[in-house]
């Protein structure tokens, strides 16, 4: 990567048609994302949060616009050109799709590596190294559907890492977390943002937003930044 | 190869957590596959044993018909017959059948001249009559009779009760052959199934190359009038063709049955659950390329394919061969009632059944490309949003 931001978004637009009508989710944003930040989109529901993020990770293709990661414009990368880049350059962790259930969390944390070959040993012991870290160790090989919010986040977060990617998006991380558990997040990304990770996290949650840590606070209405 | 492997270990992983659909797919795939399995066992089994009849019959079989039908033949027809070129033996043969009132069927007696060449039966305990009122008796039959031997068992014949010794059991390779037998001296055979002396129920012909059957036929009926001449080669062929004829028309009614499951398959394999989108969802969100989960899918399908194939081959092996068929050999011997009961000798052509087994699995693996394309076309951005 070239000391040039981690992420850049340039006059990106993604338009959504249903019928006649048209949609702007994300209305020409343009934004640096410099390397080992952490920056909060935030904004109410239907603001384009969560658009952005996917644009951010080249999970969604802008209508306009150029999108660049580590440097490298990514906007016009064919489909499984975009598949390879998230899977080696970027870890996601979303609010509605975290861990497969009836799974162990070793497994699930081991997912993203099956297309590749699956795990090694160092992979594994790679896995078994963050989920102690993250206060998982007793819930390795525990079955995901059985643990706490608070504990399902960081077992995706972990995944989210298992391939140690230059870029961490994440969508709402402390939805639905007690206080304890959102504190526990944050802290958690606080302290991977301190040893270089770039992190980009969508939110509506104040405990995230208003958390002094944040390197950056962009707010977002009706798809366009209002602030930051 | 590495990839695959993973792939492979995923799947099998996702069937597990998936019990419930995966065993009703891989069972319905077993009765059907069991159906059609046992179909062609056990119209190759028995295609087998009649084989093995066809093989054991002399070259050529002269009877005599009287107003269309067999009739007893006189011995002195067999002198008349030995100098024809090419023909190399003629054996008058006495036997008939027996009907048992007891077992309400009939049983075979055969006159035992003391060729046990031509007779071909591999004798179990005891030995072959060599004189007398001796018997040897199939093993199927002993079992069914009770009788061992040393034991004495009497039929009635023309209001006089004739005796019999059993002095040896056999089996034999071919069930049909052996299953309903009884061997004795060709005078007590004559005595049993009241055939008087001079007379024969046909006569044997073997010949030194059958090739020259056609030419030996013709002179037959030359010098025999009202003769009849069975071909072996003729009629194995006989065998062949009707039994291939009835197992083909059993797997074509079963036709329908199997597409009937693949299009349930397909319907059942295209609707994806709550559980099943969000774990797809996961997959791409977490990297996975469309060709990935697409992969996974299918050897979800493979291994589903395989193992109620599979399953369906073993059970109708065991239903064929152990339980002897009930219900489809009548369809397919064409008779309702054999006694002895006839125990087919366990046969499994390796190439059939991996071909049965390709069968299924290809077109199974290939209705279910279209659903697990439809799964894995779920869009990341859909996927994020944990919508479709």
């Amino acid at each position: 990567m070239s000391g040039g931001p981690a992420i850049a978004v340039r006059e990106v637009r993604k338009r959504y048609v249903d019928g006649t009508r048209r949609l702007d989710a994300v209305a020409d944003v343009s934004l640096e994302v410099p390397a080992g930040e952490l920056w909060v989109l935030r904004g109410p529901s239907g603001s384009g949060k969560t658009t952005l993020l996917g644009l951010m990770g080249a999970m969604v293709a802008p209508s306009s616009g150029r999108v660049e990661i580590g440097g490298d414009d990514v906007t016009h990368l064919r489909d499984h050109h975009r598949t390879r880049l998230r899977r080696e350059r970027i870890g996601f962790v979303f609010q509605e799709l975290q861990l497969v259930s009836r799974m162990t969390v070793l497994e699930n944390v081991l997912l993203p590596l099956v297309p590749s070959g699956g795990a090694r040993p160092e992979d594994r012991a790679r896995a078994r190294e963050l989920l102690e870290r993250f206060g998982l160790k007793a819930q390795i090989d525990a079955r995901s559907e059985r643990l706490s919010g608070g504990q399902r986040q960081r077992a995706a977060i972990a995944r989210a890492l298992i391939r140690a990617p230059q870029v961490l998006l994440l969508d709402e991380p402390t939805a639905h977390l007690d206080t304890d558990n959102a504190n526990e997040v944050v802290d958690l990304l606080c302290e991977l943002r301190d040893e270089g990770s770039t992190i980009v996290a969508a939110t509506h949650d104040p405990r995230l937003a208003e958390d002094a840590r944040v390197d950056r606070v962009i707010t977002m209405r009706d798809g366009a930044v209002v602030d930051g | 190869m590495r990839r695959q492997l993973a792939l492979l270990d995923y799947a099998v992983g996702a069937l597990r957590r998936r019990r419930g659909k995966s065993v009703a797919l891989a069972g319905g795939l077993a009765f059907v596959v069991g159906l059609f399995s046992a179909s062609l066992l056990l119209t190759d089994a028995i295609r087998h044993e009649y084989e093995l009849l066809a093989d054991r019959m002399p070259d050529l079989t002269v009877q005599r018909l009287v107003a269309g039908r067999p009739a007893l033949i006189p011995e002195s027809a067999a002198t008349e017959l030995e100098d024809i070129p090419t023909v190399r033996r003629v054996r008058p043969r006495v036997w008939g059948y027996y009907f048992f009132t007891a077992l309400e069927s009939n049983v075979t007696i055969v006159g035992f001249d003391g060729d046990a060449e031509a007779l071909d039966v591999a004798v179990a305990n005891g030995r072959l009559p060599r004189e007398g009122n001796e018997v040897a008796i199939g093993e199927g039959l002993s079992d069914l009779m009770g009788l061992r031997v040393g034991d004495e068992m009497g039929v009635p014949v023309g209001g006089e009760v004739i005796f019999s010794r059993v002095v040896g059991t056999f089996g034999a390779e071919s069930a049909i052959r052996s299953a309903d037998l009884i061997v004795a001296r060709p005078d007590h055979a004559r005595r049993m199934l009241g055939v008087a002396d001079g007379w024969a129920t046909d006569l044997a012909v073997d010949l030194t190359t059958q090739d020259e059957a056609p030419v030996v036929i013709t002179r037959v009926g030359e010098r025999l009038e009202g003769a009849r001449v069975l071909d072996r080669r003729l009629l194995r062929r006989t065998y062949e063709l009707t039994f291939d004829t009835r197992g083909g028309l059993m797997a074509l009614m079963l036709v329908p049955a199997l597409a009937a499951f693949l299009l349930l398959a397909f319907e059942r394999l295209s609707g994806l659950g709550d559980a099943e989108r969000r774990e797809i969802g996961v997959l791409k969100a977490v990297g996975w390329a469309t060709s990935d989960v697409l992969i996974a899918r299918m050897w979800e399908s493979a291994v589903i394919a395989v193992v109620g194939a599979s399953a369906g081959l073993v059970l109708a092996y065991a239903y064929v061969f152990w339980l002897d068929a009930p219900g489809l050999s009548d369809a397919l011997l064409g008779w309702s009632n054999l006694r002895p009961a006839l125990d087919l000798a366990p046969a499994l052509d390796p190439t059939q059944a991996l071909s049965l087994i390709g069968a299924v699995v290809v077109p199974f693996v290939a209705v279910s490309v279209v659903p697990a394309w439809r799964a894995a076309m779920v869009d990341p951005d859909s996927a994020m949003r944990g919508t479709r």
